[in-house]
């Protein structure tokens, strides 16, 4: 497994890649360090430039599941990260791919590795392959397509709620209940709401590693794809619209139903959220990828690369749980025996 | 990893076994305290409960009897209670200290009659705790668990009670009072066993579900800085309820016993109900 990018360094013509930590490329040989747009210098023709680096695009398609992927003339995938076939075909990319922007990688695989490391080891119940070293190496950058959504929200709740008063007196205890109608009409406006355009990953664990800090986020630019390798997007922005009005139809109304304070108990009875004036640019997310198989089931973690958050499932062996409670029982049962015994 | 944890379980098991079982076999039998005159009880059954009772004996100081018949010679339960402790001479020390649980299957009651410092340490309140787990058993016809039942709420009342050293005359009770006897004592009650099981339980789930990763975007992470705006904000007052329930009156719950004296003019404490 190896991913491996070969910029040609301005000065001495070696290979130069793309340094997370530095956020700029160095040269592997002479160890300059380079800014875009001294990489980019020579072509000076933007237009031009963009169309010449598409044609150096390779796809990697994987047969058993469908997967592609997409990297540039010097960055190969020896493996498909979705279902870890090795049986992968590479071909010319032809068609379209011009993200507008991009979200660089901030964590360098190293540190992915130790996340995931860290993490995976607090999971005592995962099977113990999970823990695999040489798994664990195969872990891979990869930029994910995202769509970010800009859209106005307009929202109206309405419901009941009580406010509850108990006290005594002699030898009664009175409760007073008072119910209120609430009605509750807003507005907000939601920017760069993602929606990741990837139906291979699991949109649940995908929100679990937003969000991204979009302060850092770039123009689009063909360098940052050097060492890592990049997905085309297979759900389209019509489709990841209706993810994205759903979630913010929920963001809305959970803002709305936050002003509703002071009372016991808050039931919605009637809601009607409208989203609007939506828009929408093609983005890339730096994700680093760890695919696992256990008993012919594929489990995926994912790493934000630029925050480092983590998620995924662990399958969950029952005979380490039981194992691990009856252990635990036992320590705990004799501490109370011995402990307890001891203050009597 | 996976058979490491089956023989752990394995090992486990065993040395709960083991110490359960070598609490029983210490003593030899001999059956004083266990008077059933309607055979509800097998003989080993019978043998069981008098090595449970005396072991209660020698820790606490205290007499147990477990009395089961249907006629009561005209008495009520709480008389012939008293009287079958007072006139069989049974008790330690000077107080005659010790507990008696009648099951009369005449008019289908029981009685728990409590003589000397168990009068102290068996409050009213306590002595309705214990009925209240005894009576379910017993409405099941399973005297040989009513009984047990008994036997492990005395010994556990005992073993709470920091006055339980002293009887009510002032007078010291020497406890078998060694590290290892109060260890066993504290391993083999089903209070240590239930609060290990309960705390294992609940760190096992939370670690189960704590397995995937945390959502930690909430409903203003996208949201533009100041874009919220509320148009309508109305609380309307529909109307209100009030509801006045009795409180009940908890008399028992003061901690203190209430003594009457029996027919040999000794005092005795307890209560009972019907079942």
């Amino acid at each position: 497994m190896s991913l491996v990018k070969e910029y040609r360094c301005p000065n001495c013509g070696a290979g130069v890649q793309f340094e997370p930590i530095l956020q700029n490329w160095r040269c592997s040989f002479c160890n300059s360090e380079f800014d875009k747009s001294q990489l980019t210098m020579p072509l000076e023709e933007s237009q031009e430039e963009s169309e010449k680096v598409a044609e150096n695009l390779n796809v990697y398609s994987c047969p058993s599941c469908g997967a592609q992927l997409i990297a540039d003339e010097t960055t190969s995938a020896t493996f498909c990260l979705y279902c870890r076939s090795h049986n992968i075909i590479k071909d010319r990319f032809s068609g379209k791919f011009k993200p507008d922007q991009l979200v660089p990688f901030r964590i360098t695989k190293e540190q992915a590795k130790d996340i995931y490391t860290k993490w995976i080891k607090k999971k005592i119940f995962a099977p113990s392959i999970f823990k695999n070293k040489e798994e664990i190496d195969k872990i891979t950058g990869v930029y994910v397509p995202y769509w970010l959504f800009d859209c106005n929200a307009q929202g109206y709740i309405e419901g009941t709620a009580t406010r509850v008063r108990t006290w005594t007196s002699g030898d009664y205890r009175y409760t007073n209940t008072k119910y209120y109608r609430i009605v509750r009409s807003g507005s907000s406006r939601y920017s760069r709401v993602p929606v990741d355009g990837s139906k291979k990953l699991d949109d649940n664990l995908m929100y679990m590693i937003e969000p991204y800090d979009y302060a850092h986020m770039k123009d689009f630019s063909m360098e940052y794809l050097s060492g890592f390798l990049a997905e085309k997007y297979d759900v389209d922005a019509g489709e990841a619209e209706k993810g994205m009005r759903q979630k913010v139809e929920k963001y809305l109304e959970n803002r709305l139903k936050e002003t509703v304070i002071g009372y016991s108990s808050f039931n919605v009875t009637q809601k009607s959220i409208d989203v609007h004036d939506t828009s929408c640019k093609y983005a890339m997310m730096p994700v680093y990828l760890i695919n696992n198989t256990y008993k012919d089931k594929d489990h995926l973690f994912i790493i934000n690369g630029q925050t480092g958050k983590i998620s995924g499932e662990t399958p969950l062996s029952l005979v380490n749980q039981i194992a691990f409670g009856l252990g635990l029982m036992l320590i705990i049962w004799l501490l109370i025996g011995f402990g307890g015994a001891l203050f009597v | 990893m996976l058979y490491l944890f089956k023989k752990l379980g394995i090992i486990i098991f065993s040395f709960i076994l083991i110490f359960l079982s070598s609490s029983q076999v210490l003593y030899a039998y001999e059956s004083n305290n266990v008077i059933d005159h309607l055979n509800f009880l097998t003989e080993e059954e019978v043998e069981e409960l008098q090595d449970l009772i005396d072991e209660v004996k020698e820790d606490y100081r205290l007499e147990l009897v477990i009395v089961i018949t249907d006629d009561t010679q005209g008495k009520s339960s709480r008389d012939f209670a008293d009287d079958y402790y007072d006139y069989n001479g049974y008790g330690v020390g000077s107080d005659k200290s010790g507990l008696l649980m009648l099951i009369n299957m005449d008019k289908r009651e029981v009685w728990i009659s409590t003589t000397g410092k168990a009068i102290d340490i068996f409050t009213d309140a306590k002595i309705d705790k214990m009925l209240d787990m005894i009576k379910p058993f017993l409405s099941d016809g399973d005297y040989y668990t009513a009984s047990k039942t008994f036997i492990d709420y005395t010994r556990m009342y005992s073993r709470n009670d920091s006055s339980s050293g002293y009887s009510s005359s002032g007078s010291t009770v020497i406890k078998d009072n060694s590290y290892m006897h109060r260890v066993r004592s504290y391993l083999s009650s089903p209070m240590t066993l239930l609060i290990a099981f309960v705390i294992a339980l609940v760190v096992t789930l939370v670690i189960r579900f704590s397995s995937k990763g945390s959502v930690t975007v909430d409903s203003r992470t996208y949201e533009e800085t100041g874009a919220f705006r509320l148009n309508i904000n109305q609380d309307i007052f529909l109307r209100e309820i009030t509801t006045k329930e009795r409180i009940r009156s908890d008399t028992h719950s003061g901690g203190g016993s209430s003594t009457h004296i029996g027919s040999s003019g000794r005092s005795h404490g307890g209560g009972g109900r019907s079942f």
